[in-house]
């Protein structure tokens, strides 16, 4: 009897064995990442100025945008509010420190008229310390509203921008940050 | 019998008289504006959360009114307050905000010839903004902020500073920086 099997099946199973184990390794990467940097917990400090150089409501936005996307990405265990007694206790807290570079408030009409002029720009320091004052990240992180949208999404912007930072800066495991600090 | 003629003139008919009318409409018209004017100061205030509130959505309309426990906000299926006592700090700002939502914004961008743009010279307003700093219970910072129209923050400020909630910035300084600008 002639067996006329058809050669796809085969086919099939040759790239979806792959494509599986590819799967895996991918789903497992941020699961182990995830893992790792959850051990983490974090504080907010409101963005630190010179009186008059940030607009109160700038300042309170780009606080709760920040709280809001650190607790969207799940990196840490708890994301704590400056001045919160709950992380007075809590073993592995980061703080979060930001000061203010540059601020130009910008024009919402301006930027739809004209396209190029009446960006809204935030520009701070960011430094993130353990307890003990072990810096583990530190950079320059800007947030900028250039066509469409309110001043005040610059600080949506700006706490994107901080959020991706941290995710990017692949945290060492609580332990090994102590041990370096010593 | 000669039939008298009587005068079926009506009142209003004359232009003294619906000069008078007219006067009289408009100046009940002004008196209603402000009886609805004073309504609104004592009842609340037509105002947008931003963004801060817990258990209310961003960009959320409600009613923001001034109680003796605090500041209330009242929106539909949402609704907070934050106690005086728990206040930080209050600030007013000035901002402009785009008219028309995001359907002129789409409408703007099919006009030809970047027509759009010139109806953007037309579709912004001034707003008033309302931000406030306050504590919970834990002590944690918390930052809210109220878009409302023009000239109605300064007066929710005044009324939450008379009640005892703190302002580095007093209600009259805040005022003369706006008349400065």
């Amino acid at each position: 009897m002639k067996q006329n099997r058809s050669p796809l099946p085969a086919t099939l199973a040759g790239i979806a064995g792959p494509a599986l184990l590819l799967c895996i390794v991918c789903l497992g990467i941020p699961r182990t990442f995830a893992a790792e940097t959850a051990a983490w917990s974090i504080q907010v400090e409101p963005v630190a100025s010179d009186e008059g150089q940030l607009p109160p409501d700038f300042s309170m936005a780009v606080y709760e945008d920040l709280l809001a996307q650190l607790a969207k990405t799940g990196q840490f265990q708890q994301v704590y509010r400056s001045g919160d007694h709950q992380a007075d206790s809590v073993p592995n807290l980061l703080i979060l420190h930001m000061t203010l570079l540059n601020f130009e408030r910008g024009n919402q009409t301006e930027r739809a008229v004209t396209t190029v002029k009446g960006a809204t720009k935030v520009q701070v320091h960011l430094k993130v310390s353990a307890r003990d004052g072990n810096t583990l990240v530190e950079k320059d992180v800007q947030g900028t509203v250039r066509l469409f949208g309110e001043n005040l999404k610059a600080t949506y912007a700006l706490a994107k921008h901080i959020a991706d930072t941290l995710r990017d800066a692949s945290l060492p495991p609580p332990t090994a940050a102590k041990a370096a600090g010593q | 019998m000669p039939t008298v003629l009587e005068n079926t003139r009506s009142p209003i008919s004359s232009p003294l008289a619906a000069a008078l009318l007219l006067l009289i409409s408009s100046f009940c018209a002004s008196l209603y504006a402000q009886a609805a004017d004073t309504t609104t100061a004592a009842s609340g205030v037509r105002a947008m959360h931003v963004l801060g509130l817990e258990g209310v959505k961003r960009n959320h309309h409600g009613t923001l009114s001034v109680q003796p426990s605090g500041l209330n906000f009242d929106g539909k299926g949402a609704r907070s307050a934050i106690a005086v006592a728990s206040i930080q700090d209050v600030f007013t700002s000035q901002d402009t905000r785009q008219t028309g939502g995001k359907v002129l914004t789409v409408a703007k961008m099919g006009v030809p010839y970047g027509g759009g743009r010139v109806l953007s010279l037309f579709s912004h307003e001034k707003v008033d903004s309302l931000t406030l700093e306050y504590r919970d219970a834990n002590g944690a910072l918390h930052g809210a902020i109220f878009s409302m129209p023009l000239g109605q923050a300064a007066a929710l400020k005044k009324q939450l500073v008379d009640l005892g909630a703190h302002a580095s910035i007093p209600v009259e300084m805040q005022t003369d920086k706006k008349d400065d600008k």
